[in-house]
């Protein structure tokens, strides 16, 4: 009678949003995780992909950060 | 955590523990009086007394960070090591009280050095007060274990607070319970242990009578640095004692300077000190009184992962702030602070909470209800009344399936 669904959601501010959304539009159709998007902070997406998305998450922070050229 | 809150949880040791016939000594009535000085010939002078029980303590803690890097290896009695069993060492750590080796059961291979916890690495960073108090604290707890009264205990440690340190007190005068007990407080610093010809004797130190009264104000640190310099000058007579005094008395007073270029110089012999700066700092250099490092992006990243707040390693440094800059308003420099707030939070830019999503309500009236009842356990994470969709968090799935099934009936 119901649907349930077990989800992940996702909250964050909007830089980050969106460059989830980002990486979810980049993944061939198979792998797309989002599942819904609620606001521009916060959406669900396929709880598998927590440990993927955090991944993610730190690759940008990294980029994002100055190392001095030894 | 500030010191009225270690008092009350004290306090509240004391008073939960039952039946309580603490005696509690009034002023001057103490049970014994301190030794004739023609027995105690070897007595330990007051600076002695504290090399000492600064030494005890910093090995103690050292045993926490590492085994191989404790300078001597002391025989902790197996009681006192089981306070750490719980909370601040991984769990389940077997310790062989003879010759302190450690070994660590199940989870990891023999013999690896154990892993502090997030609480272990939070407990090196608070300052040395603090840390007595939850040592106590668990001692006190895990007494009931070992068969000893926790009245008693807690009676002997307030009467222990009142002797005079550096005085000697035969040990015959305590009773058997209170004889082991001495005996673990000596591993801690509390007390020194002498022998002479016929009697033994403990000798409080300062860590023991400052139980009940508590030292960490910085105002008054600062004052005890200065009125110290002040009487070292005045020895002149014998230089080199006035600076053993002074590097004694050191250890109780800041030693930290941060620069605005997020550079550190810690003026420290300690290894403790040296350990716990390593815990969130790059260490650069290592001299014979200073340690140079820096507070880097990659150092403070290892201390988050490790469980340690950017607001716990701030207070360390404000707390630990070498006498000369702790006079600045701020003690450490506001864009180190800033920047290590900023790095913190940029760890947790995303959240992500587990949740169950519910659609296709038979009707709107179920869906109100089931609204309703997830408002008010604060789990309705999100819902949508127009296509009546929710979602809750994971946890109360199951209360709200029994709850769903009753709506149906």
């Amino acid at each position: 009678m119901y649907s349930m669904l077990v989800t992940l959601q996702f909250s964050s501010d909007i830089p980050m949003a969106q460059f989830i959304i980002n990486l979810n539009a980049s993944m061939p159709t198979s792998q797309k995780f989002i599942i819904h998007i609620l606001d521009n902070t916060h959406m669900f997406v396929q709880p598998h992909v927590a440990e993927m998305i955090r991944s993610a998450v730190a690759d940008f922070r990294d980029a994002n950060s100055y190392e001095k050229p030894t | 955590m500030g010191e009225f809150r270690i008092l009350a949880d004290f306090l509240d040791v004391l008073l939960s523990s039952h039946p309580l016939p603490v005696v509690l000594v009034g002023s001057g009535a103490l049970p014994r009086e301190p030794m004739p000085s023609n027995v105690t010939v070897r007595l330990p002078s007051l600076e002695e007394l504290e090399a000492y029980a600064v030494g005890q303590w910093e090995c103690f803690l050292l045993q926490l960070i590492s085994s191989s890097q404790a300078e001597k290896t002391t025989n902790f009695s197996s009681s006192m090591m089981k306070v750490f069993q719980r909370g601040l060492l991984t769990q389940r750590i077997l310790i062989l009280s003879c010759g302190i080796v450690l070994y660590m059961c199940s989870d990891y291979r023999d013999k690896e050095s154990p892993r502090l916890t997030e609480s272990g690495f939070q407990f090196l960073l608070m300052d040395t007060n603090a840390q007595l108090w939850y040592i106590v604290r668990e001692y006190i707890t895990n007494s009931q274990d070992r068969g000893v009264s926790q009245a008693d205990l807690i009676s002997f440690l307030l009467e222990l607070s009142f002797h005079v340190a550096g005085e000697a007190y035969n040990i015959n005068t305590l009773s058997d319970p209170q004889r082991n007990m001495i005996k673990d407080f000596a591993d801690l610093g509390l007390v020194k242990l002498q022998q002479g010809r016929k009697d033994s004797w403990f000798i409080p130190t300062k860590l023991a009578t400052n139980l009940s009264v508590s030292l960490t104000e910085s105002s008054s640190r600062k004052e005890v640095y200065w009125l110290i310099a002040f009487l070292a000058h005045t020895c002149m007579e014998a230089p080199l004692k006035a600076h053993d005094f002074l590097d004694c008395v050191l250890k109780y007073v800041g030693f930290v300077v941060v620069e605005t270029n997020f550079r550190m110089y810690a003026y420290s012999t300690s290894k403790l000190h040296c350990e716990i700066l390593r815990l969130f700092s790059r260490i650069e250099y290592q001299l014979p009184n200073l340690i140079v490092g820096a507070i880097t992006k990659e150092s403070l990243y290892n201390a988050f992962e490790n469980g340690i707040t950017a607001e716990q390693i701030i207070s360390f440094l404000q707390q630990n702030a070498h006498p000369r800059v702790a006079e600045r308003i701020p003690s450490v420099p506001e864009n180190v602070c800033d920047q290590m707030r900023l790095w913190e939070s940029d760890l947790n830019r995303v959240e992500m909470t587990l949740a169950y999503f519910y659609d296709e309500f038979p009707s709107r009236d179920i869906f109100e209800a089931a609204c309703e009842y997830a408002r008010e356990r604060g789990s309705l994470l999100w819902e949508d009344s127009k296509r009546m969709r929710l979602s809750i968090k994971a946890e109360i799935h199951m209360n709200m399936r029994e709850f769903l099934r009753a709506q149906n009936n």
